[in-house]
């Protein structure tokens, strides 16, 4: 089911949550709004909701009009960051709720909510009350309460968010295969940059109201539209080092590198951490920097580096070993490079599209 | 001490002869006990009638405050209103219960007796519906502030009308709050004698308080058959407030800790 935003703008007062959001949402799809808190993105959905009046601008869905139809009439489901499930009621009942009030016969309803929770393998709690569930359990409750009715759209506010850090990659996982089962258009509000390039069809990332840029994950991580973007989107982060390029040569304080760019003048670069390769020894056109310390993951190290004023960090392999303060030498993946303009923070490398 | 040595010399005054009642040293613990007053009161004289009285009008009154409070309450918990009217509203509900009471006796006296409703049940359950819904608008309005609004937005998504969502998901969370203001609006119902006296003047319309003090006249004062009558009006407040009291303590103390 097709989901559009059209110019839709939502204010409190003066203050502008959302500016003119302009989203196509396919059949199908997931889509992940991702975001740090404050941008808009809760308001997004609970406007899609009915939660939350439009200020200006149309929400249609399957190409009707929706701003006016009453959160009950929308067939959305929710599940709310704190799963809201009833506490008075049963697990069976909490599930069956939205059966309930659309008077499917008792028989039936039994027969979903065994159905579902059968799917999430939640059997064995159904007769008990919500308060004597884990956060995991409460978490499938909610997602069985949304798929039970089989509606148009799934809606999910940060869903994932109240679970300790193992179970949320578990649940991640289930939630993603879940959706491909049942092939239902979702969209999924997060500020987790890993759960939305995890979980996403398109990513759409927005900051203070505006919509940054919309597009799979991987062209969010290879090709920002922005600064923001660029540096919302990664862990660890993207480097930026401010300087001019002029004459094929990026100049920054304690910092000169050839490039091959038609970019020129004030630009501030930016490059991932897995496109420096830290080299123990001097190599011609290599970056000269000092490490201020290795952090050994496992299966990788990151390593944080200076290069004069600049910290950057460079992803390295898991046998390497640096002693702290010891000399390094830099080499950049140039065309992994990307400049964005000083001020406005827009990108003004050409952009490709990957094949996604 | 203070609050039980009344009720036990009523209860006893309400047992013993009234040679008992009045003999000095009293007879503090030993005495004949007699039920003759209660008989006097509930048999020869018209007190049950009082006491029937006095049921219904407490009990209609308390469930019409319940229901239109209940609703006022949730609108003004939960709907955004123009102007601040939310707080401006509650604030105005709140100053009707801030005059004296007999300001508006008169008045009162006055309508009801131009709407033909002078010494009928009906004109006291009114006024004390009427005198309930303050109390109840803003009881009821801490108690919907207090829970979380996620669970009513979740019912409205999950395909449930406004008033469903109320009866299905918010009352029963506040069942608690709201068994304790049941109580509450009884026990004013229940004891009020200032407009029950004004209103009321016939037998079948007076109400047990009133009843009780009629007792007292100008040639003598019937201190058992008072005793006997008030003790027996104790009795249905401490039945309800005892099958309440789990909800009661519950919804006395809800909003005091985040639960």
């Amino acid at each position: 089911m097709g989901i559009e935003f059209r110019n839709v703008t939502k204010s409190f007062g003066d203050t502008k949550v959302v500016d003119s959001l302009s989203l196509e949402i396919r059949d199908g799809e997931f889509v992940v709004l991702l975001g740090p808190s404050g941008c808009g993105k809760t308001t997004t959905l609970r406007m899609l909701a009915g939660l939350e009046s439009v200020t200006s601008g149309d929400i249609t869905v399957n190409r009707e009009r929706i701003n006016d139809v009453p959160t009950q009439h929308r067939d959305l489901a929710m599940v709310f960051q704190s799963y809201a499930l009833y506490p008075h009621m049963t697990i069976a009942e909490n599930i069956g709720y939205p059966l309930r009030v659309r008077k499917v016969n008792q028989v039936e309803r039994a027969e979903r909510v065994q159905r579902v929770a059968a799917m999430l393998e939640i059997e064995s709690l159904l007769e008990r009350k919500p308060r004597q569930l884990s956060g995991g359990e409460r978490q499938r409750v909610a997602l069985a309460r949304a798929i039970v009715r089989e509606p148009r759209a799934y809606l999910m506010d940060e869903p994932l968010s109240n679970l300790d850090a193992r179970l949320r990659v578990q649940m991640r996982g289930e939630l993603k295969r879940l959706q491909h089962q049942l092939g239902t258009t979702t969209i999924y509000v997060t500020h987790d940059q890993a759960e939305a390039m995890t979980l996403a069809s398109r990513v759409a990332v927005m900051k203070k109201g505006r919509l940054q840029q919309f597009e799979t994950p991987l062209n969010i991580y290879n090709h920002p539209a922005n600064r923001f973007v660029a540096e919302f989107v990664g862990s660890p982060s993207m480097n930026f080092i401010d300087g001019e390029i002029s004459a094929g040569t990026f100049v920054s304080e304690a910092l000169r590198m050839a490039v091959n760019t038609e970019v020129a003048g004030q630009v501030t670069m930016g490059i991932r951490p897995e496109h420096i390769e830290v080299l123990t020894s001097p190599q011609d056109g290599a970056i000269a920097a000092s490490v201020y310390v290795t952090e050994l993951m496992g299966n990788e190290t990151f390593v944080f580096l200076t290069v004069g004023p600049h910290r950057l960090i460079a992803r390295a392999p898991a046998d390497f070993r640096a002693e702290v303060e010891s000399k390094v030498w830099l080499r950049l993946t140039s065309e992994k490079v990307h400049y964005f303009d000083c001020k406005t923070e827009e990108i003004l490398t050409q952009r490709r599209s990957d094949a996604t | 001490m203070f609050a039980i040595a009344p009720v036990y010399w009523m209860l006893t005054i309400s047992l013993k002869t009234e040679v008992e009642q009045f003999a000095t040293p009293p007879p503090w613990f030993v005495f004949t006990p007699t039920l003759a007053h209660y008989y006097d009161a509930f048999i020869t004289r018209g007190f049950g009638q009082y006491l029937l009285t006095s049921a219904i009008v407490a009990v209609i009154s308390t469930a019409g405050a319940l229901v239109i409070g209940t609703l006022a309450a949730y609108a003004l918990a939960r709907f955004e209103l123009p102007f601040r009217l939310n707080r401006r509203l509650s604030l105005w509900i709140l100053s009707t219960r801030m005059f004296p009471a007999i300001v508006t006796a008169v008045p009162l006296f006055l309508m009801m007796r131009d709407l033909r409703l002078l010494n009928t049940r009906v004109a006291l359950i009114l006024i004390y519906t009427a005198f309930n819904l303050p109390f109840v608008v803003w009881m009821m309005r801490g108690f919907f502030a207090d829970l979380p609004r996620d669970l009513e937005e979740a019912a409205l998504v999950d395909g449930d009308s406004r008033l469903g969502a109320l009866l299905r998901v918010v009352l029963p969370l506040v069942a608690p709050g709201l068994a304790a203001t049941a109580v509450f609006c009884l026990i004013v119902s229940w004891n009020e004698f200032l407009f029950a006296l004004v209103l009321t003047q016939t037998e079948a319309a007076m109400t047990l308080p009133v009843g009780i003090a009629g007792r007292v006249t100008q040639y003598e004062i019937k201190w058992g058959v008072m005793s006997a009558a008030a003790s027996v009006a104790i009795v249905p407040i401490l039945v309800f407030a005892l099958a309440l009291q789990k909800y009661l303590v519950r919804g006395l103390s809800m909003g005091a800790v985040k639960g």
